[in-house]
């Protein structure tokens, strides 16, 4: 079959690491050269015995990346209807220079912020772990809600308003069903950025604000081998569970709406 | 609007601007209205966390035993001192008189630049009953040779060793030039961390004590002629078995978790530890093989006391004080010697206990691997002035690494 | 009119100059040595010229370069392959594209994690070249992780690039209108040379879009570099990191200067990369 080729390729690169990790997961004590390790619960016994850590890092993880999303959202909605819709001068500058965060080093300005935010008190904190990780992911909730806003095109809008409709009852009725998948597509993408974000919560949270990949991180290269590769796994279902919750979330939306 | 917006960018910008909270009055009161004070609180304690054992003894036993005793939760923050130190030299500059750590796990270069630069908290070793009553006053007053002045309570006792398997390497080389041929003989099969790393800067002073003749010409404190003049020879020893080394020497392992992943995977022969249970550990945690052996060289191995401090803008010294008074009880003491807790030397003068607890230490097994107190105490040599530790870190970076 | 567009932007525009702005300012700032945590000096260009002069910082700054493209360039080829390979399956088959995302969701320290487990001399790889007999101990197993070229890192990026890549070339090209090509076809081209002047040129704009974002990317990267990185030379993000966090604070304003020049490194490859990739577009029409 002429598509083997490919087919083994994928499963290669992506399957075979999630296979290696749980394996990796249930036998910490792999050691060269074996091929089939001897399978133990230490790793799960181990978490289960202090879920404690685990579970804050994780549920904090997840707060501010969920926040970010909500943030990033609020940020970019208004601006990504100019850009969509209106057209001035400079604008293909403006464009390019917006975004630029998303583009340099992080590293660049945040460690200058670093500092303005010890000086103003956010150092430290979990709102200014969230303005940082909203800074680096903006650029892309601005793209999709963009692309949204060109495909939506103006009609619908023009339309309802010529029939009457207030301005919010326009926006929450005509625009916003329509932007849903944009947004959905931009959300994922803020809430990976986030979710994975080690450097930025380390040095903005200075130790204060838990997060899972500061959890992760120094399991991977203890010589506990097993613990890393467990809570990997969790790393990966977690974003997949998300996904399939907002997939799912999405679909009755629009059974719902059709219905109508 | 505009009032409110520049009402709160006010509020926000005095945030950071109260004044030391606490300072004088907790020195000034006894320690049993501290325990008061501090009920009911959280104390946030920064360590290292690179040792996922420990790291469980203090989020179990110790995090335990605070709540019941005191009703203080304690929270263990993972965070390297080096890192923690900048994260208080900032602080201090930027004029940030409330922080967020409470207590810290500190010793050596890095309690010498926070003395220095004046982050730090105290006299506060001598208001805990637990240091008065079981610990001697002169051991614990030098840390890397700097005066603690009472800024510090020792917590641990810890000693270099090296980690072999018995099942590789049947007879461990007993001297340096042992060491070296072993080297010459099984070409990259030993490395060691990359300084600035703690394990790797131990390794260095080890080859400056043993190339150089000896710790006692050291310890008068720091003398830079003594050291243009004998440092050479200790580079001179690292670069020769450069290429003998794993990688030849063009790489080192990032730190000590890294070196002992190599180790336990059998990439190299031989693992070294500033904590002589460390292999034990390993063992009972099944990541090292259970044939994992210690020893120490005849030139000696560097010992050192670990210490706690208080951070000068600790939001809560009285907790923090009342933490480390637990950490110095005997109880604390026994439960971290025991092996499959930590397995680190306990800081206490075991001759002070009573009977019955003296019999406690010395029943506990520090397993196999471990090796025994007098054969450890037969090697020990003190720590260097910390300024010779900063000089071979940096002449390490531009001789060896060409930095 | 006006000031609709500007009352449009402005929840954008307020935190952009306030976070984004304002940081790279006291980067700025700090690199030419005000503002310092132990107090201003004089304005004083010495940190660059002691930035310039050092040696080291060169092979680090060559190192990041290296790294960047090869792991930028290498997820575009790849990601570009295997679009076109799922774009020739049927739609059902189609399906198994979806695996690359994995890719995708793991976080940078787990895919530097995974290159570990895989590809160390005791990883799996060479566990199962042992079962094979092709090799009979761990030595003989390439040392891929430590040749002080960036191997690994290269490897880990990879991991991470081909899934984006392919998402965002596979976005255009399963968006694509088959009869543009089916005309190329009848009209008497064969199968390269249609892909080289109907596919490709569409095909463009999102390689370069992804190899801008993958390149800076790599060039800043800190997760990864922490993990797989070596200690000679090093990345120059971990440079940084070394000396922000563990040298003492005199030397910051040396970090800072690094930051500065990597951030107008970045800025002006965005823009000139551009220019660049039009350019290559003209010579290739003329091909």
């Amino acid at each position: 079959m002429r598509h083997a080729p490919t087919i083994i390729i994928l499963a290669l690169l992506f399957l075979l690491p999630v296979g290696v990790l749980i394996m990796q997961a249930g036998a910490p004590g792999w050691r060269f050269p074996e091929l089939m390790p001897e399978l133990t619960f230490d790793g799960l016994c181990f978490i289960a015995a202090r879920p404690g850590p685990f579970l804050t890092a994780l549920a904090s993880s997840l707060g501010y990346s969920l926040v970010t999303v909500a943030v990033t959202l609020a940020m970019t909605i208004l601006p990504a209807q100019v850009l969509a819709f209106r057209t001035f001068p400079g604008k293909n500058l403006l464009e390019g220079l917006l975004l630029l965060p998303a583009l340099v080093p992080a590293m660049t300005f945040s460690m200058g912020l670093h500092f303005i935010f010890i000086k103003i008190g956010l150092a430290d904190t979990t709102p200014g772990v969230i303005l940082v990780l909203s800074m680096i992911s903006y650029p892309y909730m601005l793209r999709a809600l963009t692309t949204g806003y060109t495909l939506m095109g103006r009609e619908y809008a023009v339309c309802a308003r010529n029939l009457g409709a207030s301005k919010r009852r326009v926006f929450l009725e005509v625009e916003l069903p329509q932007l849903l998948p944009a947004m959905a597509a931009g959300a994922s993408v803020v809430f990976l950025v986030a979710f994975s974000e080690y450097f930025l919560v380390f040095l903005i949270g200075g130790g204060s604000v838990a997060s899972f990949t500061g959890y992760l991180f120094p399991l991977i290269t203890s010589s506990n081998r097993g613990l890393g590769a467990l809570v990997t796994l969790v790393f990966l279902a977690v974003p997949i569970v998300l996904f399939v919750v907002l997939e799912l979330g999405l679909y009755r939306y629009h059974r719902k709406r059709w219905m109508r | 609007m505009r009032v409110i917006f520049f009402l709160s960018l006010f509020l926000a910008l005095t945030a950071g601007c109260s004044e030391a909270p606490q300072e004088e009055s907790v020195l000034r009161q006894d320690y049993a209205s501290l325990e008061n004070l501090a009920r009911g609180t959280e104390v946030r304690w920064h360590m290292w966390g690179g040792s996922a054992q420990i790291n469980q003894w203090v989020d179990t036993y110790v995090a335990g035993e605070m709540k019941r005793l005191y009703d203080i939760s304690v929270t263990r923050v993972p965070m390297d001192a080096p890192v923690f130190v900048n994260k208080l030299l900032t602080e201090k500059a930027a004029g940030k008189n409330t922080g967020t750590m409470d207590l810290l796990w500190i010793n050596g270069e890095n309690f010498k630049n926070a003395m220095q630069a004046g982050v730090l908290f105290g006299p506060f070793a001598d208001r805990l009953p637990n240091f008065t009553a079981w610990y001697d006053p002169q051991k614990s007053a030098h840390d890397f040779g700097f005066p603690v002045n009472g800024f510090e309570a020792p917590y641990g006792r810890a000693q270099f060793v090296f980690e072999y398997d018995t099942e590789r390497t049947p007879v461990p080389p007993a001297t340096l030039a042992e060491l070296a041929d072993w080297i010459r003989a099984n070409p990259g099969r030993f490395t060691y961390p990359q300084p600035p790393d703690f394990t790797g800067s131990a390794f260095l002073r080890q080859i400056f004590y043993a190339t150089t003749g000896g710790h006692e010409q050291y310890m008068d404190g720091f003398n830079p002629d003594l050291y243009a003049k004998n440092a050479p020879l200790a580079f001179a020893w690292l670069s020769e078995l450069g290429p003998y080394l794993w990688q030849e020497g063009r790489t080192y392992p990032k730190d000590a978790a890294a070196l002992d992943t190599l180790f336990a995977r059998g990439e190299i022969d031989m693992a070294m530890s500033y904590h002589p249970a460390h292999a034990q550990m390993k063992i009972l945690e099944k990541t090292y093989p259970d044939t994992a052996k210690t020893f120490v060289l005849a030139e000696g191995a560097i010992f050192n006391t670990h210490f706690t401090a208080i951070p000068f803008n600790a939001p809560n010294k009285a907790g923090a004080m009342v933490l480390a008074n637990f950490l110095m009880s005997p109880e604390a003491q026994l439960s971290k010697f025991k092996p499959e807790n930590w397995g680190d030397l306990p800081a206490l003068e075991i001759a002070k206990l009573d009977e019955e607890k003296r019999r406690a230490f010395d029943a506990v097994d520090l397993g196999a691997a471990t090796l025994g107190a007098d054969a450890l105490s037969a090697a020990a040599v003190p720590e260097i002035a910390s300024e010779y530790l900063e000089l071979l870190e940096r002449d390490w970076d531009k001789i060896i690494l060409g930095h | 009119m006006k000031r609709g567009i500007i009352h449009g932007l402005l929840p954008l525009l307020l935190p952009y100059c306030a976070l984004f702005c304002a940081g790279l300012t006291l980067t700025l700032a700090q690199s030419l040595g005000f503002f310092l945590p132990l107090g201003s000096g004089e304005v004083t260009l010495e940190h660059y010229q002691t930035l310039i002069q050092d040696q080291g910082i060169r092979q680090s700054l060559g190192l990041s370069l290296s790294v960047a493209f090869f792991s930028a360039a290498g997820s575009v080829l790849g990601g570009t392959v295997l679009a076109l390979a799922l774009w020739r399956m049927p739609p059902g088959l189609r399906r198994v594209g979806v695996v690359s995302k994995v890719g995708l969701i793991l976080p940078h320290v787990a895919v530097a994690f995974l290159v570990l487990l895989m590809l160390s001399r005791t990883g799996l790889v060479s566990s199962v070249l042992f079962q094979l007999g092709i090799i009979s101990a761990p030595e003989e197993f390439p040392n891929i992780l430590h040749t002080g070229s960036g191997l690994g890192m290269i490897l880990a990026f990879l991991l991470k690039g081909v899934p984006f890549a392919l998402l965002l070339i596979g976005a255009v090209l399963f968006g694509f209108d088959v009869r543009l090509i089916q005309t190329a076809r009848m009209l008497g081209a064969g199968p390269l040379r249609t892909f080289w002047s109907v596919t490709l040129p569409r095909l463009l704009p999102a390689m370069h879009s992804a190899f801008i974002i993958l390149f800076l990317y790599a060039f800043g990267s800190f997760d990864i570099p922490f993990v797989l990185g070596e200690s000679h030379p090093g990345m120059l993000s971990i440079r940084v990191f070394d000396i922000f966090f563990q040298r003492d604070l005199s030397q910051r304003p040396q970090a800072m200067a690094i930051l500065t020049l990597m951030f107008v490194f970045a800025a002006v490859f965005a823009m000139l990369y551009n220019r660049f990739a039009a350019y290559l577009d003209g010579w290739r029409r003329k091909l």
